[in-house]
């Protein structure tokens, strides 16, 4: 005997094996005795053990949530409140800083050119001038420095075009890129999330205790 | 009882959805572990720490047969008696009678649905089969107590035991060719079971 046959066998007397399994082992049991002894010889210990019998369990093995110290548990909309109200706030505060920073950016940016054109106003202070201010310069300039047109540099009307378009972005960027309405909504939105997460929590978490105490 | 709720349930914390469970598995439980260890109140101790395990790590528990899953519990716990008696040697596994001779007396396995007779044998039976189970290899004894007492499939038996299908196949062929060995020294102490070799083919 084969331990292979063995295990063989054993797995058809639990149904395990598949149809061209069982199909070349039933072949072979119709002709092999020593298979047949071997088939009885597992069946006895496998009938055996299903004929023990099962007992009860001596006592119930329940879980008390007192010992066990359980936390309540969470209503399943929490989390997500809890994330997507976490969420709002980030974006909320990405928002903010955005609208914040925009404008120092832009007037930077709007600020730069003014020295280079400050130079012909005689003015070394432009980088301190906001766009407005140099802008005023510029257009003051050609009265106020006309005496003195040593400088070849005197602006003119095209160069006062060319300092034209600074003042535009200057203007833009005094304009919030995100609306204050959305800003209010992100932050309305997150505190409304959050509130009402903590609120069905401490409410499913009252529930809990108070089914543990009148139990 | 829908138990993939109550399995949902659980996982979220919900004690009362898991002590429902706890009720509907607590005899297969309790019934594995006092085979693979042969006492009882071993068996209670492990079947107490399974529950106490499985409601910890419920969590990872993905889906599939929850009574497999269960089974890995009562394994581990049940080799953690195991790894316990051995530290520390306990005395008999079976409970005494009043004169002391506790196989003899068969009240701590009376059924009164059985006859004398019946009982005694039953009592037999349950001693030779306890006698040959203690006598296998503890990877041998939870397999073929989850196969043929508890009725897992295979598939069942490799996910609870976390060993391939050829191992469980094996293990399985091999506990029975072992019990067969051990129980041919019970033959006139346990006639019925010879009956079986002659029983038409189940």
């Amino acid at each position: 005997m084969q331990f292979r046959d063995a295990e063989l066998l054993s797995a058809y007397l639990d149904g395990q094996l598949d149809a061209g399994e069982v199909a070349r082992i039933e072949a072979r049991l119709a002709v092999d005795a020593g298979l047949r002894k071997l088939l009885d010889d597992l069946r006895v210990p496998r009938g055996l053990m299903r004929r023990v019998r099962r007992r009860r369990a001596p006592r119930n093995f329940t879980l008390n949530p007192l010992d066990f110290r359980v936390a309540a548990p969470q209503p399943r909309a929490v989390p997500v409140l809890r994330y997507a109200g976490v969420l709002a706030s980030l974006l909320f505060f990405l928002t903010v800083g955005i609208n914040a920073l925009t404008p120092l950016a832009v007037s930077s940016i709007a600020a730069a050119p003014a020295p280079g054109f400050g130079m012909g106003g005689g003015g070394g202070g432009a980088a301190e001038v906001t766009p407005e201010a140099g802008l005023d310069q510029t257009m003051a300039a050609p009265e106020s420095s006309a005496p003195a047109l040593q400088q070849p540099a005197a602006p003119t009307p095209e160069a006062f075009a060319k300092t034209a378009p600074p003042a535009e972005p200057a203007r833009a960027g005094r304009s919030a890129p995100i609306p204050p309405l959305w800003i209010i909504a992100l932050a309305a939105a997150g505190a409304l999330l959050v509130g009402v997460s903590v609120y069905l929590d401490r409410r499913s978490r009252r529930q809990f205790h108070s089914n543990l105490i009148e139990k | 009882m829908d138990e993939s709720a109550l399995i949902t349930d659980a996982q979220r914390g919900d004690l009362d959805a898991f002590n429902t469970l706890v009720l509907h598995y607590q005899d297969a439980l309790f019934n594995t572990a006092r085979r693979i260890l042969g006492d009882e109140e071993m068996a209670a101790d492990a079947t107490q720490e399974a529950f106490i395990s499985a409601f910890r790590s419920l969590k990872s528990f993905r889906g599939g047969s929850f009574k497999a899953w269960l089974m890995r519990t009562i394994t581990n716990a049940a080799y953690d008696e195991l790894r316990r008696r051995k530290r520390r040697p306990t005395t008999a596994l079976e409970p005494d009678g009043e004169d002391g001779d506790g196989l003899d007396e068969p009240r701590w396995l009376a059924d009164p649905s059985l006859s004398p007779e019946e009982s005694a044998e039953a009592a037999e039976l349950e001693h030779a089969m306890e006698h040959c189970l203690e006598g296998l290899p503890f990877e041998f004894r939870t397999v073929v107590v989850m196969a043929d007492i508890e009725g897992l499939d295979y598939t069942e038996v490799a996910l609870a035991a976390r060993v391939p299908l050829g191992t469980v196949k094996s293990r399985i062929a091999r506990a029975r060719l072992r019990l067969r060995d051990c129980l041919q020294g019970f033959e006139e102490l346990l006639p019925a079971m010879f009956r079986l070799q002659h029983e038409p083919g189940s």
